[in-house]
């Protein structure tokens, strides 16, 4: 039956793909016009001369392997093969095409965003020897300007005192990433280390700081002209927004996990499987409900309004990891607390809260990086550029009524990505760990 | 009672004592609202905010529940689920409750059972149950019937505000079915919505052949599509990165991971730029390799095309990513003992790295398939699609279900056919509970619950 079962998998297999390969394929490249659009550079067989410079790198790392071998072996009297050597070369080679890949979208977009002339939908080709570059392959950096970013900080007016907190958060972070190198090549792991702890300390003073500028920051202090001199005042509202909405969710999904983890109430299996099967519902497509609702509570284009209707965005999954995470921690401690007369609250404020840090952390991240680029929520609960969010603001740009303000999209890309990236790259740890003790378990 | 009562008894106990708990505060909520209003009067336009209702609640809650905390101890064991519960009650369930409710309704963004305001009138003179106003009642109001008979209108003054029924209207008369509880000065039309049984979801299934089914299968290929295109080099990368020997490779790791990092809402319109037909630089790219202008985003066979490639940018460093991961559980003896037996490198991968990674894959394949049968983000940030004829401008080429039921919902194209939306809503449920029993079947997880 197994075999059976084998051969037919295959057979299906080997249908789909002759499937895709002779019809699906064709069907694909015949749609494709052979026309030129005026500034299109077009080169009769470029394949092979990109195949023939391939190869030639390939030979080049193939020659290079079995030297370095052939003299290695002849000074150590040895006999090796050159294959690993080569292997790895050829390694470094795909993995370099792979960055290529990975990065290409990054490149046009940092280009887009110093390149003041808007160069999406250009026609004339630029002057230059390269031909990557005439074909605007490789963006053309023969102009760059601040222009788009300094639009975006038109008119802003920072106050002496938030200057100030700016210049020491800036600091703290600067301090946490050296402290970070430092660590890495010094070979220090340990959280509770000299270093360690004095990197939690800056990172803890960074969160507090960014906290108060982002509370303080009005709206009274964009004073310029265009709706893209606002954006400082998006992402002040996404950071608002987002970091209020983690915090509730870790909040609300902490007491949960723990009850489901450690008490054995009667309908503890049944209330599990609600919390599952409720988020399983497409959650925004209640949109108009929960519309209907945040406006009966006159909390329309309010921030509050809008990290309620994302509040339950996350409680299930939430609970579930932190669920899982809890059962994977020893019980003996909490049952020695509690012969000792400690309270279920204390149990869990007391030894477990501080053992849950790290999953706390992912909770929070994850909602905060889910809520930070959302934008059909936001889009529906707040109205004037005021309370705007980034990825609404982002999206204005693209789809606004007069035209692609591509540098502008860019530049704000490119500035309205760093919060992302510096907590996934500074946090990466916790999301791959989350990630997989939450996979593991869902 | 000092312990719970066993079984289904004490389930239903606990949950019928906390309900009755948040439903007595939120109706002393609404009176304590209604109290206020009805004693301090404001005008309509600055009314009292609706989130009182919820201070007073809560403001009442919580002795409630201290008091039920001595009488019955062991329900302090739910106080812990209160928060959660609470809150997946108001912004989770009330929507969920109310969207079914609407997918048998004909809901629309006009009929949408609230007063119109461009049908303001004024009333000059009342007289017991008749409205006298200044002009042709039945054309100010814009009456669906005629006579105006059976229509739903809000009358108001500065500080009150009722609904009423009309008996009929004539030149400058209305004539309610009931006498107004004050005198009202302005009225208004309610578009109001209907209850329309299943015929919805017969519109839905009777034009089945030409949106359901081919917006259905394109889901499924998308999803099993967009899980193998980020799977399948993730896997080979993690393999590739998992070489000990390989310089560099926590360089590698981390900077490919730069796709999961950037926010999806930006890195999905920067690829609707660079997939331009004429301008966009993969198209430069492939004419510099000898290749006509790709039809990317204005054909709608290349534009899945499209959202396929969009997917194995976005998806391959999470794969590469859980392949390490997984793959770093794997201890390092079975590989020595492998060598010592003299497997080669090819028969190592298969006989023993892909089996052991299989097991701990399966759940995450089968996450992210329903991940990516709901992936919105992806194909709503794609943009604009190109026609298909015969299709609705709701459903074109690449929508798969979620963002037809969004689009029906929620654009003017639409129509704003919010009951219809929400019966697509249900459908989508229906399947996601299906495959997600899928998934909970193939990696036990409610077993182990249990």
């Amino acid at each position: 039956m197994a075999a059976l079962g084998r051969y037919l998998g295959w057979a299906l297999f080997g249908l789909i793909a002759a499937w895709l390969l002779f019809i699906y394929v064709p069907n694909l490249l015949a749609r494709i016009q052979p026309n030129i659009p005026p500034g299109f550079v077009r080169v009769e067989n470029g394949w092979v001369y990109a195949l023939g410079g391939l190869l030639v790198i390939v030979g080049l790392i193939l020659a290079y392997a079995w030297l370095v071998t052939f003299i290695g072996n002849r000074r150590a009297g040895r006999k090796r093969s050159f294959w690993p050597l080569f292997g790895q070369g050829l390694t470094h080679l795909f993995m370099f095409l792979v960055l290529v890949f990975a990065y290409y979208p990054v490149l046009q977009i940092l280009a887009a965003s110093f390149d003041p002339r808007n160069t999406l939908y250009r026609i004339l080709p630029p002057a230059s020897d390269n031909l990557l570059v005439r074909a605007r392959v490789i963006p053309d950096f023969s102009q760059l300007s601040w222009e788009n970013y300094i639009k975006l900080f038109d008119g802003f007016v920072l106050y002496p005192y938030q200057a100030v907190l700016l210049t020491v958060a800036a600091l703290c972070l600067l301090l946490v990433l050296i402290l970070a190198g430092y660590r890495r090549i010094i070979g220090d792991d340990q959280s509770d280390s000299r270093w360690g702890r004095l990197q939690g300390q800056s990172l803890t003073a960074f969160a507090l700081l960014s906290f108060i500028l982002v509370i303080f920051l009005s709206p009274a202090q964009f004073t310029g002209q265009g709706t893209e001199a606002k954006f400082m005042l998006w992402v002040r509202n996404t950071l608002f927004v987002s970091g209020i909405t983690g915090i509730l969710a870790v909040l609300l999904t902490a007491t949960a996990g723990y009850a489901f983890a450690r008490f054995s109430f009667p309908g503890r299996y049944s209330m599990l499987l609600v919390f599952i099967f409720i988020q399983m519902f497409p959650g925004f497509l209640g949109l108009v409900a929960t519309y209907i609702l945040i406006s009966n509570l006159g909390l329309l284009n309010t921030f509050t309004g809008l990290v309620l209707a994302y509040s339950g965005g996350i409680i299930s999954f939430g609970t579930w990891v932190y669920k899982g995470f809890l059962e994977s921690i020893s019980k003996s401690l909490e049952e020695a607390a509690l012969i000792d007369g400690a309270s279920k609250w204390q149990v869990f404020t007391k030894i477990l809260m501080p053992l849950s840090a790290p999953m706390f952390v992912f909770i929070f991240l994850l909602q905060f990086v889910g809520t930070y680029s959302e934008f059909i929520v936001a889009n529906l609960f707040l109205t004037g550029v005021d309370s705007w969010t980034v990825g609404m603001g982002l999206r204005n740009f693209t789809t606004g009524q007069f035209s692609t303000r591509w540098g502008l999209f860019a530049a704000a890309s490119v500035l309205g990505s760093l919060p992302i990236l510096l907590t996934f790259y500074g946090f990466q740890r916790y999301f791959v760990s989350g990630y997989t003790a939450g996979s593991v378990k869902e | 009672m000092y312990r719970s009562p066993p079984g289904a008894r004490g389930f239903l106990i606990a949950i019928g004592l906390l309900g009755g708990a948040l439903i007595a505060a939120t109706l002393f909520g609404l009176l304590m609202f209604w109290a206020l209003q009805a004693a301090f009067p404001r005008p309509i336009d600055s009314a009292y905010p609706g989130y009182l209702i919820l201070v007073f609640a809560t403001l009442v809650l919580i002795p409630i529940l201290v008091l039920l905390g001595r009488r019955f101890p062991f329900l302090t064991d739910w106080y812990y689920l209160l928060p959660a519960i609470t809150f997946l009650l108001a912004f989770t369930v009330f929507p969920i409750i109310l969207t079914v409710y609407y997918a048998f309704t004909d809901y629309t963004g006009i009929r949408n059972g609230k007063p119109d305001r461009s049908t303001e009138t004024t009333i000059v003179r009342v007289e017991g149950r008749r409205l006298f106003v200044d002009g042709n009642a039945r054309e100010l109001l814009r009456c669906d019937q005629p006579d105006c008979a059976g229509q739903a209108l809000e009358i108001t003054t500065r500080t009150q505000r009722a609904r009423m029924r009309v008996e009929q209207a004539s030149s400058d008369t209305i004539t309610l079915t009931a006498p107004p509880p004050f005198a009202p000065t302005l009225v208004y039309k309610i578009n109001e919505f209907s209850f329309i049984g299943f015929r919805n979801f017969v519109e839905i299934f009777s034009r089945a052949g030409t949106v359901l089914i081919p917006v259905l299968l394109w889901n499924i290929i998308f999803a099993v599509g967009a899980v193998f295109v980020g799977a399948i080099p993730g896997l080979t990368l993690g393999l590739l990165l998992n070489n000990k020997n390989l310089a560099l490779r926590g360089f590698y790791r981390t900077a490919l991971i730069i796709s999961w990092a950037i926010p999806v809402v930006i890195s999905v319109q920067i690829f609707t730029a660079m997939l331009n037909v004429q301008f966009g630089p993969i198209n430069r790219l492939l004419g510099l390799l000898g290749a006509y202008p790709i039809p990317w985003l204005t054909d709608p066979e290349w534009f899945k095309v499209s959202a396929l490639l969009i997917s194995l940018w976005l998806g391959f460093p999470y794969w590469m990513t859980a392949t390490l991961g997984t793959l770093s559980t794997i201890p390092e003896d079975v590989y020595e003992a492998a060598k010592i037996d003299g497997a080669s490198g090819w028969q190592t991968l298969t006989g023993i790295t892909l089996p052991l990674l299989r097991q701990p894959f399966i759940p995450l394949l089968l996450g992210s398939f329903a991940f990516n049968f709901n992936n919105f983000g992806l194909i709503y940030l794609m943009g604009a699609q190109p026609g298909v004829e015969g299709r609705p401008s709701t459903a074109q080429a690449a929508d798969i279900l979620i963002t037809w039921a969004y689009k029906t919902a929620f654009q003017a194209d639409g129509g704003q056919a919010y009951g219809l939306g929400g019966a697509i809503s249900i459908l989508i449920f229906f399947l996601t509970v299906a495959i997600s029993l899928i998934n909970f079947r193939f990696t036990g997880a409610l077993k182990e619950v249990r």
